[in-house]
């Protein structure tokens, strides 16, 4: 049937609405700046980094695995259970599976997740498992929520297939497997394929789920993406995503090549069948290809099981628990700190050693992972507060610094800060201070002085505020000069009520999206980390001329690295931290994220000083003698649970306005 | 052979197939929604408690109104109703959209519908995390779009942080699983039964309103879930799209659970589930008798 024109029209305007934003990420994939608002030089420099990047290749692997996996399990059990539901004759037991297996499909993703997560959490700590999370109830989940969409594919075809079919090879002699295989299966075929499909893309394209229910060590690409909150999500994505549709479209083109084949197949039996003797009839031309399309799939899951043992045969595993975007990664020629300490590993000592890198988006996440028991890992890198309140509760080990001799290179001003006074947990990672970045080309330089900025109604819907309930009630009390690790309710509320205030001049609430924002001039207006700008003075626009300042008092903080409780290798991950304070990692680190680093081996560096220069260094590194003073005074603490709570629920509050 | 044995052996085949989905349903399907409500009932200590669920109903808080007065709402009704009406917009728009796309596409060459909707279910292979990122970019009030209305002299269009931009969001990410069902219905339909009714005099409306659309209706309704379901409770979109600038009820659910409040993350979570049951089943329930009532 031909199509109309308005049809026509309609169909191009509905595909145009859906390859938009491909089509963006395919451009900005040749972007040479780490921007995807602001497009400077065509450069395939996003392609290189992406193929040097182990983390996210592997990342891109365990996808792939646990999509195979997945789907393949979930459509043999759920093919065997449409046959089995096709073959019931008692109808409440009938009602009762069609009830239950719809409940994934009805279940919004978020509660299939936390559902799923409580179970696994509590059957963990029932069994006294250190880990209740992992690769298992991952895959667990994937094929839980990938059977019912199996089940609706194959079942239709099962109602379609003549019964009489069966029972006729039966009668001639078939045994019933034979029969099964030989004629039901066809028949159901189509359905079978496109429920694995859907399982496959579903599986693939899944965050929800996984981000509940993933475990130590096998992080999935959609929960590094999220977690990418340090800094803005890499190009190195969109080069993936690029990379990805193309391989689409080559498959595509070569099934219809496949299918070509066949009609071409089909074409000549006809012609055979009419008498004529045809060159493209070869017998059972199609049997070569189902047993190509099935082999191929055992490959993968043969390629995929081999690879996912061959690295948990590693005698050494190290699973270290960090932000995302906060260690150097390998790109622009960089140190890959952690493929580096693996290779250093192996040489110093002669046994390889496999480092899990996981990364998280908040400090809370993360807190909430290895509270519950969900996760346990050997290193992680929280915020202060934060490390004050794990050490309270025991979730964290003394260091044994003999095996961290480098330790002697953190500055004095670092050591004996409050949330580790007697230097036992923690060896700092980077620190920082808030400051207000602001674009000159639309503030004027005189408004450009404390707090106020962020309340200016001059800049009205150019304003960015924090989006999380700390740092943003923290700009408000700071602004009035108020305690930020109060516990009076009213100094709380007070805060609440001035970020009302300013939620209509606030065009958004940021984390990560605050560097396309900056950068493209979207924004006039945010406080945020010294370090992130000049990762956006890096990729600002032409129009935007970015400038930086220090408001008083303001938030200082420091990130340390930590052993929680739980550690199944103290020593190894004791030599980790070490080496993550030797020289090359450590300015590594230090260039790649544009935190300031406490270890004299990097800021009295004369190459990092240069590479930094010296507006960088000024701003950076401005008082690092006073530090701790300035610190110890104004530094978030931990809040108790009952004020944590109250700022939660005041934090929504401001969300409902 | 007689027919006695095999009716037995059927049985039993059903059986054997059908024992490990059963296991498998039951241990992860029922289980753990049982744990859902045990964590909603129960306090930090493992102790039985409603508090959870009335704190739901009953959390207020004080927000400034249009006219700049105090006004005090209930906190989760609000967010509740919001993401509801976020939905409910999301999934008309994917079926007025959705509806007349899969309709086109089952009325195509069979090699067109193939080639159709391979390539609706081709952006699904691409993160949607990443999609949503580069909806951003497009949206912003400098990105793509306002360049491109500002080359074509139509002014301006501010869009970015407000529910349209997560409207949009949501509709895009969740259009093919509108698309998908109503199109695999539309595509089995039985040409005769239309030929039949133009025959009867009926014109090419009355046709799509008596015949079509009735017998589409299975389509439209796991369409209509599909898209329903997962943009009432995501996350990810209002907080991108949204500018952050509000709470959907995915955004409150993960935001107990981040805040260690694990037990009020699952009674959001039970009343939430509960909802969408019942909404559900009177669905269902609706339709059957308009399936019924149609043919």
């Amino acid at each position: 049937m031909k199509m109309k024109p308005a049809a026509k029209v309609y169909t191009a305007l509905i595909f145009l609405f859906l390859f938009a934003p491909i089509a963006i990420l395919l451009v900005f994939s040749f972007n040479g700046a780490k921007s995807l608002s602001v497009f400077s030089t065509v450069s395939l420099k996003w392609y290189r980094e992406l193929f040097r990047d182990a983390e996210t290749l592997n990342a891109l692997k365990n996808t792939l695995i646990l999509a195979v996996c997945a789907s393949v399990l979930s459509t043999g059990m759920g093919t065997a259970a449409a046959v089995g539901i096709n073959k019931l004759r008692k109808r409440y037991l009938r009602a009762a599976l069609d009830t239950v297996t719809n409940i994934p499909m009805m279940n919004p993703d978020i509660i299939t997740g936390i559902s799923l997560m409580l179970m696994f959490v509590f059957v963990g700590q029932l069994f006294g498992m250190a880990t209740s999370l992992s690769f298992w109830t991952m895959l667990i989940a994937h094929i839980t929520f990938c059977l019912p969409y199996v089940i609706l594919q194959v079942l239709p075809k099962l109602k379609q297939m003549d019964p009489s079919l069966p029972e006729a090879a039966m009668d001639l002699g078939c045994t019933p497997l034979r029969a099964f295989f030989r004629v039901e299966v066809p028949e159901i075929l189509p359905g079978v394929i496109t429920g694995l499909l859907m399982a496959f893309t579903l599986s693939l394209d899944d965050f929800v789920i996984s981000y509940f229910t993933q475990g130590n060590g096998f992080q999935t690409l959609p929960i590094r993406i999220y977690n990418m909150t340090k800094k803005t999500v890499t190009p190195k994505m969109y080069a993936l995503a690029t990379l990805i549709f193309f391989a689409i479209l080559a498959l595509l083109l070569l099934t219809n090549l496949v299918d070509e084949d066949d009609s071409r197949r089909i074409r000549a039996a006809r012609d055979a069948r009419r008498g004529r003797r045809s060159h493209a009839h070869r017998p059972g031309s199609r049997r070569p290809l189902r047993i190509a399309v099935s082999l191929l799939v055992v490959a993968a899951l043969a390629i995929g099981a081999i690879g996912f043992y061959g690295q948990r045969a590693q005698p050494l595993v190290l699973n270290v628990y960090n932000w995302g975007e906060y260690v150097s990664d390998g790109s622009d020629d960089s140190l890959d700190t952690i493929q580096a300490f693996e290779a250093w590993y192996k040489e110093t000592y002669g046994v390889p050693v496999k480092v899990n890198y996981d990364t998280y988006a908040s400090n809370e996440d993360m807190y909430a992972k290895l509270k519950s028991g969900a996760v346990s890992y050997d290193v992680v890198v929280p915020s202060d507060y934060m490390i004050a309140r794990m050490a309270s509760e025991d979730m964290l080990l003394p260091l044994n610094f003999d095996n961290i001799p480098n330790y002697r290179y953190i500055a004095d001003s670092f050591k004996g800060l409050y949330y580790d006074a007697e230097n036992r947990y923690t060896v700092p990672y980077t620190y920082g201070i808030v400051g207000v970045i602001y674009d000159a080309n639309q503030v004027d330089e005189a408004d450009a002085d404390g707090w106020e900025l962020l309340w200016n109604e001059a800049y009205a819907g150019r304003i960015l505020q924090f989006n999380n309930s700390r740092d943003a009630m923290g700009t408000a009390l700071y602004r009035a000069r108020l305690d930020v690790n109060s516990t009076d309710r009213a100094v709380w509320d007070e805060a609440l009520a001035a970020l009302v205030a300013q939620h209509g001049l606030v065009k958004s609430y940021v984390m990560d999206e605050i560097f396309n924002m900056m950068e493209s001039g979207e924004a006039a207006v945010a406080a945020y980390y010294a370090g992130d700008y000049f990762t956006m003075l890096d990729a600002e626009a032409d129009s935007v001329d970015l400038r930086f300042y220090y408001p008083e008092p303001t938030n200082y903080f420091v990130d340390a690295m930590c052993i929680p409780a739980g550690c199944q290798n103290q020593e190894l991950a004791e030599i980790f931290i070490n080496y993550m304070l030797s020289e090359e990692p450590a300015i590594a680190n230090a260039e790649y994220v544009y935190y300031a680093s406490p270890n004299r081996l990097v800021y009295e560096n004369e190459d990092y000083v240069n590479d930094m220069g010296e507006e960088a260094m000024k701003i950076l590194y401005p008082n690092i003698e006073q530090f701790a003073e300035l610190y110890n005074q104004y530094a978030y603490r931990n809040l108790d649970q009952e004020t944590l709570d109250y700022v939660n629920s005041l934090w929504e509050t401001l969300k409902i306005n | 052979m007689s027919r006695a044995p095999r009716e037995r052996r059927n049985a039993r085949v059903a059986r054997l197939s059908l024992a490990p989905y059963s296991v498998w349903a039951v241990l992860f399907i029922v289980v753990p929604l049982v744990f859902v409500a045990y964590y909603a009932f129960t306090d930090n200590s493992m102790r039985f408690t409603t508090e959870n669920i009335t704190k739901f109903f009953t959390a207020t808080s004080t927000v400034l109104g249009e006219d700049g007065s105090q006004q005090v709402v209930r906190t989760y009704m609000v967010i509740f109703w919001r993401s509801l009406k976020l939905a409910v917009i999301s999934t008309v728009i994917c079926l007025l959209l959705g509806y007349p796309t899969a309709y086109i596409i089952a009325r195509a060459a069979p090699r067109t519908q193939k080639t159709a909707i391979t390539f609706i279910m081709i952006p699904m292979w691409m993160n949607f995390l990443i999609r949503t990122y580069a909806w951003m970019t497009i949206l912003q009030d400098t990105g793509l779009l306002n360049h491109l209305l500002a080359a074509l002299h139509l002014g301006q269009a501010h869009i970015i942080g407000t529910e349209a931009a997560v409207v949009i969001g949501m509709v895009y990410d969740y259009f093919p699983y509108m698309i998908l069902p109503i199109y695999s219905v539309l595509a089995k339909m039985d040409t005769r039964l239309i030929e039949a009714a133009h025959d009867l005099g009926c014109n090419n409306v009355g046709v799509l309103r008596r015949v079509i659309f009735p017998l589409s209706l299975p389509g439209v309704v796991s369409g209509v879930t599909m898209v329903l379901i997962p943009s009432i409770s995501t996350f990810y979109i209002s907080q991108k799209l949204g500018n952050g600038k509000f709470f959907l009820i995915g955004d409150a659910i993960e935001g107990q659970y981040v805040a260690n409040n694990l037990h009020f993350a699952a009674a959001i979570a039970f009343i939430l589930m509960v909802i969408l049951l019942i909404a559900m089943a009177l669905m269902k329930r609706f339709t059957d008798s308009c399936v019924r009532g149609g043919v």
